[in-house]
């Protein structure tokens, strides 16, 4: 029995259903919605003209701290990308505090990280294997002459398809709606990263000045993995609960808890190992101070590796296992 | 083989299964030979579901083996199951998809031929012309029928249905009674039907295994269980009814009872028949018809088990 017809089975039903057009209109209309309130935000912004002046006054000011020499050596440092940054900007035309659409698909990027994408990749999750009970179709999908693990792993790997394509499709709607608005270019644009919280003050020691596209990519890349463990997770409870309604109430009471969790009891350490505190991952990605000391972006994706491979492991032994008697 | 030399398809043996510590199934075993359809009979909870479960895996006994032309399905399961076709309870299929697609999904589950059966057991089924419907709008006889085709995409040995009559009407229950008797001829097929109806059982099975509170009772061809526990009850239609039940007591082998005024049940024995009737003419007592009464399950399982209630 070869595995690639079951993987076609699992991505058809997850196409045919309303749930998957249903969730592709959340993102556009979410999108949509953030972009125009881009737009009324930005007409405030830059009334004036007088932008190239106020950046040439700023590249100024800090060629002269750097001249003065009295700068510390990393400061320094992260004072010359900066002006690199604001020189590529003015070289080119563009304000460099204003938003373009390459910009606009990285703030997208950023916010919908922790908890629009994962909302979306539970609610496929949570379905996948609880509407084959429902429905009663597990009956027949388990009595074929396929292994019960190949019917759970061609699940998996459809889910990962339709996740990564629901990420695919936020960051692609994004571009377009955010390019409409606010122009197509500027994916070349630098942009500093690598900030690092030390105590109470930013530590620029170890800023980097990479292109956007690249900066992009990575912060889509650790949504989508962030993405993948709530779908990970979501199967799990799929599994375990059998029904719909009963597994996403779940995962979606985890999500909320974590969102809660490190503003209600910040000092309770051991949180930094929960699933949804290491959500964020662009957040810590980019230098944002943590909920819980100790959380890196490294460390982040390697909790969250190690809940989806246990989520996975124990929903494949449960499911292989276990009785269908409903 | 059994006595006209037919395979053995499927074997049950000592299939027992608990869920806590009722007793579902309690060493049930029985064995299936090609081209027959064979019955399981037992009123609604006595582990019909339940031993179904266990012969196509959903289930694992905690006692016994199913072997499946000869594989046992614990340890062949993939291989085994290239051989059955079946629906467990109620034919459930994907609602927003349509029959085809249904169809296509199963056949891609299967080894290489199965798509192309399609088109031949969509006209045996009678579902072609709405074969690109959405399920979802089917009438549960169509869903049945689409079941049945579902479960003979691999063309099996073996083919189990759960209850097949259930919610039909009169013409879907003669329809799938008449595919039934069809496959089983024509196609050699050995077709398991679970019921608790025992007059669907009697139309539509060669052999039947009466199956009660999770033990099989006895197993054996239809007319000799019925024959076994309908022996001598007849059915007379006579007026009037008081004085027949009177005349009619000598030759009973205990005492006949009316019913509405113009019934009589009695147990006479055969050869008796007559000579019963001629007592009633003696006494002008009008004779309109004598039968043999068709048993009811309850009598079936007062018989076999010996007085044991339902």
């Amino acid at each position: 029995m070869r595995f690639f017809p079951l993987v076609e089975n699992e991505v058809l039903k997850l196409l045919k259903r309303r749930r998957f057009r249903v969730v592709f209109l959340i993102l556009v209309a979410l999108i949509g919605l953030i972009v125009f309130a881009q737009v009324k935000g930005r007409e405030r912004f830059l009334s004036g003209k007088d932008w190239r002046v106020r950046v040439q006054e700023r590249i100024a000011g800090m060629q002269n701290g750097v001249r003065s020499g009295r700068m510390p050596k990393t400061a320094e440092r992260w004072t010359r990308f900066e002006i690199a940054r604001l020189q590529y900007h003015v070289d080119r035309d563009v304000n460099p505090d204003a938003i373009t659409g390459p910009l606009f698909v990285r703030l997208f990027a950023n916010a919908s990280s922790y908890l629009l994408l994962p909302l979306l990749a539970l609610v496929f999750g949570s379905d996948i294997v609880s509407s084959e009970f429902s429905q009663g179709t597990i009956k027949i999908l388990l009595t074929r002459p396929v292994s019960r693990a190949a019917v759970l792993g061609s699940k998996l790997l459809a889910l990962t398809l339709a996740i990564t394509l629901m990420v695919l499709s936020g960051g692609v709607v994004a571009y377009l709606f955010g390019g409409t608005a606010f122009g197509f270019r500027g994916w070349g644009a630098p942009v500093l990263t690598g900030f690092r919280l030390t105590g109470e003050a930013f530590d620029v020691a170890t800023v980097r000045s990479i292109p956007l596209w690249k900066e992009t990519l990575l912060v889509f890349g650790l949504a989508w993995f962030a993405s993948l463990t709530v779908g990970a997770l979501a199967l799990l409870t799929s599994v375990l609960l059998r029904s719909t309604a009963a597994a996403m109430g779940t995962m979606f009471a985890a999500l909320i808890a974590g969102t809660i969790l490190p503003r209600v009891a910040p000092s309770w350490e051991a949180q930094k190992y929960l699933f949804v505190t290491n959500l964020p991952l662009p957040d810590y990605y980019s230098g944002s101070p943590p909920p819980i000391p100790g959380i890196t972006v490294g460390f982040a994706v390697v909790v969250l590796a190690l809940w989806s491979a246990a989520a996975i492991l124990a929903a494949f032994l449960v499911f292989v296992r276990r009785d269908v008697l409903a | 083989m059994n006595s006209s030399g037919a395979a053995i398809v499927l074997s049950a043996q000592g299939l027992t299964k608990s869920f806590g510590k009722r007793q579902a199934v309690a060493d049930v075993s029985f064995d299936l030979y090609e081209g027959e359809v064979f019955g399981f009979l037992g009123p609604n909870g006595a582990g019909k579901t339940t031993t179904i479960r266990m012969l196509v895996g959903l289930a694992r006994p905690d006692r016994g083996t199913v072997r499946i032309r000869g594989l046992d399905l614990s340890r062949d399961f993939a291989k085994a199951m290239a051989h059955v076709g079946s629906i467990v309870e109620s034919p459930d299929l994907y609602g927003y998809l349509s029959g085809r697609e249904n169809l296509l999904h199963f056949a891609r589950m299967l080894p290489d031929g199965a798509k192309e059966r399609i088109p031949e057991l969509s006209r045996l089924v009678a579902l072609e012309e709405r074969l690109d419907d959405k399920v979802e709008t089917y009438s549960l006889g169509m869903r049945q029928r689409l079941g049945i085709a579902q479960a003979l995409l691999g063309a099996p040995d073996l083919l189990i249905l759960d209850e097949p009559a259930n919610g039909l009407d009169p013409a879907g229950i003669r329809e799938i009674r008449r595919l039934v008797r069809l496959l089983a001829a024509e196609r050699g097929i050995a077709v398991f039907v679970s019921s608790h109806l025992l007059s669907e059982v009697e139309q539509m099975c060669d052999r039947v295994t009466i199956i009660h509170r999770g033990k099989a009772l006895a197993t054996g061809p239809v007319r000799e269980l019925l024959d076994r526990s309908s022996s001598g009850w007849t059915r007379w239609r006579v007026r009037p009814a008081e004085r027949a039940v009177a005349a009619l007591a000598p030759f009973a082998e205990e005492p006949p009872t009316s019913e509405d005024g113009e019934i009589v049940n009695a147990r006479i024995p055969n050869e008796r028949v007559p000579s019963a009737v001629a007592a009633l003419a003696h006494e002008s007592i009008e004779v309109y018809s004598v039968e043999p009464r068709a048993s009811s399950l309850e009598e079936v399982f007062l018989e076999v088990t010996g007085g044991e209630t339902v």
